[in-house]
């Protein structure tokens, strides 16, 4: 009797192909809406995570303190910042950073947001002020990446909205992969662009997922926040914001203008460690200081925690009104203390740092990877854009010849205005893409500038401070720069070798 | 938390479980037909290799050996990138295409406001109600409140726009934004 051959069922796919269309046509939308502002806030992101070592680049002569000083030094150093505030007729809120929250330096900031007046300085290892901080490229790359240079509040609702375009990308990138983890592993290189492009998306974009989820979620989180403050306000604080922030951070300082001695912030450290032993002063916030109206926060950081600092808060009379671990196991307060450093990536050292860094590049070449799948399949199908391939190769490049031009504008000469030099700098790339012959030519131009000047900031800045710079970091920052050159230019040589060999039909 | 020396000896056992890991994943991946013992083998050694590092620093060891999960990944499969010579794109090997659908600026503009817009005010809508009336600590209910309302609108945004009916989309939207902000705001309208 013969056997009838097993029929092979054919398994159904998990997404169908239908429902994989569809989502690719939404990620595509998605992607293209947002793509130049994800891009733009990715790379700034990415360097965002080493602006505490960028501004110790900017000013390598500023005093050192590498470890947590004794409270009498904190306390030394709140007295010394008052006074300067009150010099400069503006002492109405100070902030003091250690060493954990502002690695090799302890820094001083006072600002009356009333007459809009600020001050920043560093504090020696004695507690006194040395030196005003100027860092205007940490400023800047934080101010790009935080708000993109726009005023604050729209600023940050932008960036906030982009976390969520973001967010919403992963989500329909990962649901428009159905064989995720059939070519997990897979990387093609040469072959067609398009593919090339497509593995170099999904896998960074599937591997550095983790990653990507957090910084998009706490970065819309942290640029939406005042936006769902106001709401939750009108919801349940009759529009009152105060009462809605004191609901997360606990009671303001009141207007109550007596004078009244500054606090003891070294009496309070002490008073911490008497029930935490292994709490480390981070920093403190003392509003309203001089006042009897003024509320001291201090920020006291515990090992094996990856919030900065836990919050312990005292009154004007010293006594304290809130301490951190009365909230101990609340999930809403952890994910309170732990978005920045979550979101930054400062909670491991400067490990964890390199991590956050080059999970941030890869994000941007995702974004910038999800462009030119999208020009490649429109070349594929004889439906080129070679303009939208200038103009994309442009909004790829300027960036790093932006941050280039600021770093050298910033060693150069003391107050030149970064923003204009960086608008500049897009105004030029976009010069250089309508004389190029093609997007390809725009880029090797692009990239052949960027490494110049990264290496000419280097050079200049090892010029300006080689006898006068204290801190290494000022030459660890440099030769970085000169690495990010040599990582910018090496494709040109390796692509000029390939070009030999067989010239691609699209261009990138 | 563990010694110095303990804290390094577990992080570098921890890196290389990690790294262990993800080799023996791959090469089961790699293989015709499936490979669950491998595979869940590999996971294994991944997972304890976190747990190396979370034992040795706490909290931040758990996120740094996540981002390294990641790098390392990264490193991983450049490690096993295949060179092809520069060539024209072979239609056969191309992945998935997205729908073609016909569209022209009033749709587009409908579909922006839709995703952003009405996305947006039914998240907040949802993370809002959540902060008023969930039965939390103010303080939880406020940051978990907050913390959805970015989730929910990517959700709602990749949802409005890979759906091709835009009805459907909206009038969902504004059911949802309707109740959301009934329970938000209806308990202090009652109250007044």
């Amino acid at each position: 009797m013969h056997t009838p051959a097993p029929i092979k069922v054919k398994k159904r796919p998990f997404l169908s192909a239908a429902f994989v269309r569809a989502m690719l046509a939404g990620h595509s939308a998605l992607g293209l809406a947002f793509a130049a502002l994800i891009y733009v806030v990715c790379l700034s992101g990415a360097l965002a995570v080493f602006v505490q070592e960028f501004a110790r680049w900017e000013q390598p002569d500023g005093p050192m303190v590498e470890a947590t000083p004794a409270p009498e030094v904190i306390a030394a150093m709140l007295r010394a910042g008052y006074a300067r505030a009150q010099a400069e007729g503006v002492a109405h809120d100070i902030y003091l950073s250690g060493p954990l929250r502002s690695p090799g330096r302890m820094q001083v900031h006072y600002d009356d947001h009333e007459k809009g007046i600020e001050g920043e300085w560093l504090a020696d290892a004695q507690g006194q002020l040395a030196v005003p901080i100027t860092a205007p490229w940490a400023d800047f790359i934080g101010a790009l990446h935080m708000q993109l240079h726009l005023p604050r509040t729209w600023g940050m609702y932008l960036v906030g909205l982009t976390g969520v375009a973001l967010f919403s990308s992963l989500i329909s990138g990962l649901l428009s992969h159905p064989r995720i983890f059939k070519d997990a592993f897979m990387l093609r290189r040469g072959g067609s662009l398009r593919l090339q492009e497509a593995d170099l998306h999904n896998r960074l974009g599937v591997w550095g997922l983790p990653f990507h989820v957090v910084v998009s979620v706490t970065g819309a989180l942290l640029g939406l926040s005042s936006l769902i403050v106001g709401v939750l306000a009108l919801a349940a604080y009759d529009g009152d914001r105060g009462k809605a922030v004191a609901a997360l951070f606990g009671p303001p300082p009141t207007n109550d203008s007596t004078p009244a001695p500054v606090p003891d912030i070294g009496a309070m450290i002490l008073q911490v460690q008497a029930s935490q032993p292994q709490a480390e002063f981070a920093s403190a916030f003392v509003q309203h200081i001089g006042t009897a109206g003024q509320i001291t926060q201090l920020g006291m950081h515990l090992p094996g925690r990856i919030a900065f600092s836990q919050a312990y808060r005292f009154g004007a009379d010293g006594k304290m009104i809130s301490a951190a671990n009365a909230h101990e196991g609340r999930v809403g307060q952890w994910i309170l203390t732990a978005l920045q450093p979550l979101h930054f990536g400062w909670f491991a050292g400067i490990a964890g740092k390199l991590l956050y860094g080059a999970l941030g590049l890869a994000l941007a070449v995702v974004t910038h990877t999800g462009v030119t799948i999208w020009l490649a399949r429109r070349r594929d199908k004889g439906r080129p854009a070679p303009g939208w391939e200038k103009t994309w190769a442009v909004v790829g490049w300027s960036q790093p010849l932006g941050i280039a031009t600021t770093a050298l504008a910033a060693v150069l000469a003391a107050g030149v205005p970064l923003i204009a030099v960086y608008l500049l700098t897009i105004a030029a790339a976009a010069g250089v893409a309508i004389v190029a012959s093609d997007a390809r030519a725009t880029v090797r131009v692009l990239r052949l500038l960027s490494a110049l000047v990264f290496v000419a900031a280097a050079g200049v800045h090892v010029a300006a401070w080689r006898t006068v710079a204290v801190d290494q970091m000022a030459w660890i920052v440099d030769v970085a720069l000169v690495i990010a050159a040599l990582v910018i230019a090496a494709p040109l040589l390796v692509r000029h070798r390939q070009v030999g060999l067989a010239e691609p039909t699209q261009a990138h | 938390m563990p010694t110095d020396i303990v804290s390094a000896l577990l992080t570098l056992a921890g890196a290389v479980l990690m790294v262990s890991g993800l080799l023996i994943v791959r090469s089961a991946w790699a293989q015709r037909g499936r490979q669950p013992v491998r595979t869940l083998c590999g996971w294994c050694l991944l997972v304890v290799g976190i747990a190396c590092a979370t034992f040795a620093w706490g909290e931040p060891g758990l996120i740094a050996a996540l981002a390294a999960f990641s790098v390392i990944a990264f490193v991983i499969v450049a490690m096993g990138a295949e060179y092809r010579p520069v060539r024209a794109a072979n239609g056969r090997e191309l992945a998935a295409e997205p729908d073609e659908r016909p569209t022209n600026w009033t749709r587009a503009i409908a579909k922006s406001l839709l995703a952003i817009v009405l996305a947006g005010v039914a998240a907040v809508g949802i993370g809002i109600a959540f902060a008023v009336a969930a039965p939390l600590d103010a303080a939880d209910r406020t940051i978990i409140g907050g913390l959805l309302v970015p989730m929910l609108w990517g959700a709602g945004m990749a949802w409005t726009l890979c759906d091709a009916k835009l009805v459907r989309a909206t009038a969902l939207l504004l059911v949802v934004s309707a109740c959301a902000y009934g329970i938000a705001f209806l308990p202090k309208m009652l109250s007044s």
